[in-house]
């Protein structure tokens, strides 16, 4: 035995743990050695000591006390520190809401160029303006999609309302809400709850904020912002600048502007998808008299320019919110998100790669073995066992990852199970000939209204458009929706489907995808007369092929990939 | 196997935050060890490590490396340390008193920061030296619970002996032999 051998056996050596023959050759070696006979006997000394302070330490037991602190000290306005108490008790009066904040200006005042030091001094006036707020609501527009997470942006959607209440006494609640999806948290539990999906997330105790809405509360608690705000200031360079503005009533305005850097590369999967990965400009603006923050701004920052992404523009303070507010009148068969739990044969999922786990839930999915897709998916509803199940896999790419993202993204390539559907084909027009006017699923109920608002043109070679049969009627309309000809689409449907489309397509186009290629490819099949409608419901089936990046992440602690987005 | 104390840390700061409860079960007892070694008094310790927590988690965002939590929330718990014991001083306008109660805790303590070089440790050693000492778990049960050859942690628990003796002596506080006495 040499000597690296005999020193990784020290540990095993003092408890005995060593086969007989292996004991007996790292003693001798021990007793020939003197450098490691030395080294041995300073293990020993080690080891009683760690000993002693382990036992020192049996009886601390503070888990339950820290976080009970933990969620009692994010509820409050200020944080009451031991240096806080000192300074109280110091100065002999209670500094109220206010003292962090203002302890902020001091540091800032201090220590900061003049631009940091007059935004310090706006913001901490807004904050002592509001420091005995008991209620707050937020009102404004998002650039998002409607379903998509809290702090979603997307600078080529259309805004769309999003708002939080939030009460902070005599307890705390919140309620966040935009068109798809809602959070509220009712002083008990924290539920998330989307719209569109029936489906939902929720904790059994109350968070001060969850689900990515933090940057909403963050507005919604001026302290913390100003304190961040500055922060980052400071520690990151970013650049403040104040200036005033009267308005049209005459009233003058305070403003602050900050340029915040997310650090994240422009050429980063995530970048500006979320506001935390995003270069944002925000403008706070304060009424010079009141002091009080009456609107929000931040603009996206590119290369290319800036754009309005977020507009808060209504914030009601200290006014009673109604007690609806934080209830949620849910359906009684939501599909509630469920937390890993460690599986018998868990070693075999957590020693997955991300291209391994992405394909092994794909082939789930395929077979519709929806115990097995749940190992790396919750929930698992009715809408995406219809959406997902019976795919065929056409490829799984290496997976890459973002800056601003604990997962992975695994790019993959699936087909489809044929969707069908039947089209609603009429000729009681002027021109009489067979336009759609909406889609409807297998039962025959309403999925789309085509919202015909004018009569089908004449067309001047409408006999030949007139003598089309429903099902040919349904195939042309699909064909010039493919080659995304609108003039001869719009000879099948009405001007609200043309213009809905073309928007979709060029949205779409916007953010870089090439929309022929993800098309679905339409077929119209035999068509039924509905003596009921008075119209023709021609089957249809949609083959669609989706290419996308699976996002997995296996921070939880059965270690497992779990499907987190991009379906 | 458990989550590294960066996976940990960034389960908390995405939307877990009452995961932040598995880090402190994880580091409870060596950071209160370390606070009693510091201020000298086990009440004071343990008011000091909660404060610590605390703190750390309305910082958790803060944290740069995550790999580091516990190096990192041990320079907490020594702030904390150093408030606790200017507060001391002031309640009880007893200059000597206060004084002698930090001299009867670190300054004369002939013990020293183990804690800190545990906390610069590889992850996969400080996580076998936590639960074989502050844990109180054999290294047959050491090596159960982690899923690991019961040699492995032998080895690499003798592995963390000896980086915990540079650690130390690197800091001037290493136990010494005989002969190292003599030479200094």
């Amino acid at each position: 035995m040499n000597c690296a051998e005999c020193r990784d056996n020290f540990v095993a050596c003092a408890e005995g743990l060593l086969e007989r023959g292996e004991e007996l050759q790292c003693r001798a070696h021990l007793e020939a050695c003197a450098d490691c006979r030395a080294e041995y006997e300073l293990s020993l000394r080690l080891e009683k000591r760690l000993l002693a302070r382990g036992q020192a330490a049996a009886g601390v037991a503070i888990v339950e006390t820290v976080m009970r602190r933990v969620r009692q000290e994010q509820f409050k306005p200020e944080r009451e520190t031991i240096m806080s108490k000192i300074m109280k008790h110091r100065w002999g009066f209670g500094l109220g809401a206010a003292a962090g904040t203002a302890a902020i200006l001091l540091i800032i005042l201090l220590a900061s160029p003049k631009a940091q030091a007059k935004a310090a001094e706006v913001m901490t006036k807004g904050a002592q303006a509001v420091a005995k707020l008991t209620s707050i609501h937020l009102r404004g527009q998002l650039r998002t999609y409607p379903q998509d997470n809290f702090s979603s942006i997307n600078s080529d959607c259309e805004f769309c309302t999003i708002e939080l209440w939030k009460q902070f006494v005599p307890e705390l609640k919140w309620r966040a809400e935009k068109p798809g999806r809602v959070a509220v948290m009712d002083g008990q539990s924290t539920v998330l709850y989307f719209k569109d999906a029936n489906s939902g997330a929720k904790f059994p105790h109350p968070s001060p904020s969850a689900f990515d809405t933090e940057w909403l509360h963050q507005i919604a608690y001026l302290s913390n912002t100003i304190s961040n705000e500055l922060h980052n200031a400071q520690a990151k360079g970013w650049k403040l600048d104040t200036s005033e503005e009267t308005a049209a009533d005459a009233r003058v305005k305070s403003i602050v502007t900050i340029h915040a850097k997310s650090g994240i590369a422009e050429n980063d999967y995530l970048k500006n998808s979320f506001f935390d990965n995003t270069d944002t400009r925000r403008v706070y603006r304060f009424d010079a008299q009141t002091k009080l923050l009456e609107a929000v701004q931040f603009y996206l920052v590119r290369p290319s320019g800036e754009t309005l992404i977020f507009d808060l523009n209504q914030i009601d303070y200290n006014q009673p919110i109604d007690p609806k507010v934080w209830q949620l009148d849910l359906p009684a068969d939501v599909s509630w998100e469920q937390e890993p739990q460690k599986l018998p044969d868990n070693e075999k999922y957590a020693s997955m790669t991300a291209e391994q786990a992405a394909r092994a839930f794909f082939e789930a999915c395929s077979r519709e073995d929806w115990n097995e897709a749940a190992k790396f998916m919750s929930p698992i509803n009715e809408q995406l066992k219809q959406y997902l199940g019976g795919l065929e896999i056409v490829s799984i790419g290496e997976s890459f990852a973002s800056k601003s993202y604990g997962g992975r993204f695994v790019p993959y390539e699936i087909k489809l199970r044929p969707q069908e559907f039947n089209a609603r084909v009429s000729k009681t027009n002027s021109a009489k000939r067979y336009v759609l006017t909406g889609f409807y699923d297998d039962k025959l109920r309403l999925k789309q209204d085509f919202k015909w608002s004018t009569e089908p043109e004449v067309l001047t070679n409408n006999d030949a458009y007139a003598r089309l049969s429903p099902t040919e009627a349904a195939q042309a309309y699909f064909d010039a929706q493919s080659k995304l000809d609108w003039v001869e689409m719009r000879k099948f449907t009405s001007d609200w489907d043309v213009e809905e489309t073309k928007k979709q397509v060029e949205m779409a186009e916007k953010q870089g995808i090439d929309v022929h290629k993800i098309m679905p490819v339409m077929e119209a099949g035999e068509a039924t007369w509905s003596p009921e409608q008075s119209a023709w419901f021609v089957k249809c089936r949609a083959f669609q092929t989706k290419k996308w990046n699976l996002a997995v992440r296996k921070d939880n602690p059965t270690h497992r990939w779990q499907v987190d987005g991009g379906i | 196997m458990d989550l590294t104390d960066k996976e940990q840390v960034e389960r908390c700061r995405n939307g877990h935050p009452e995961d932040f409860g598995l880090l402190v079960d994880r580091y409870q007892k060596p950071l209160f060890s370390y606070l009693a070694w510091r201020v000298g008094n086990f009440s004071q310790a343990e008011e000091a490590a909660q404060e610590s927590f605390v703190r750390a988690f309305l910082s958790l965002k803060k944290l740069r490396k995550p790999e580091s939590f516990f190096s990192w929330l041990l320079g907490i718990a020594g702030r904390v340390a150093r408030e606790q014991f200017r507060f001391e001083l002031h309640r009880r306008q007893e200059h000597e008193a206060a004084e002698t109660m930090m001299m009867s805790a670190a300054g004369q303590n002939e013990d020293y920061p183990l804690e800190e070089a545990i906390a610069v440790l590889p992850e996969n050693q400080r996580q076998v030296i936590l639960l074989r000492y502050y844990e109180g778990l054999s290294c047959q049960e050491v090596a159960t619970r982690l899923g690991l050859p019961l040699g492995t942690v032998t080895k690499t628990l003798s592995r963390a002996y000896i980086l915990l003796r540079q650690e130390l002596k690197a800091r001037g506080c290493a136990e010494q032999t005989v002969n190292e006495t003599k030479q200094t």
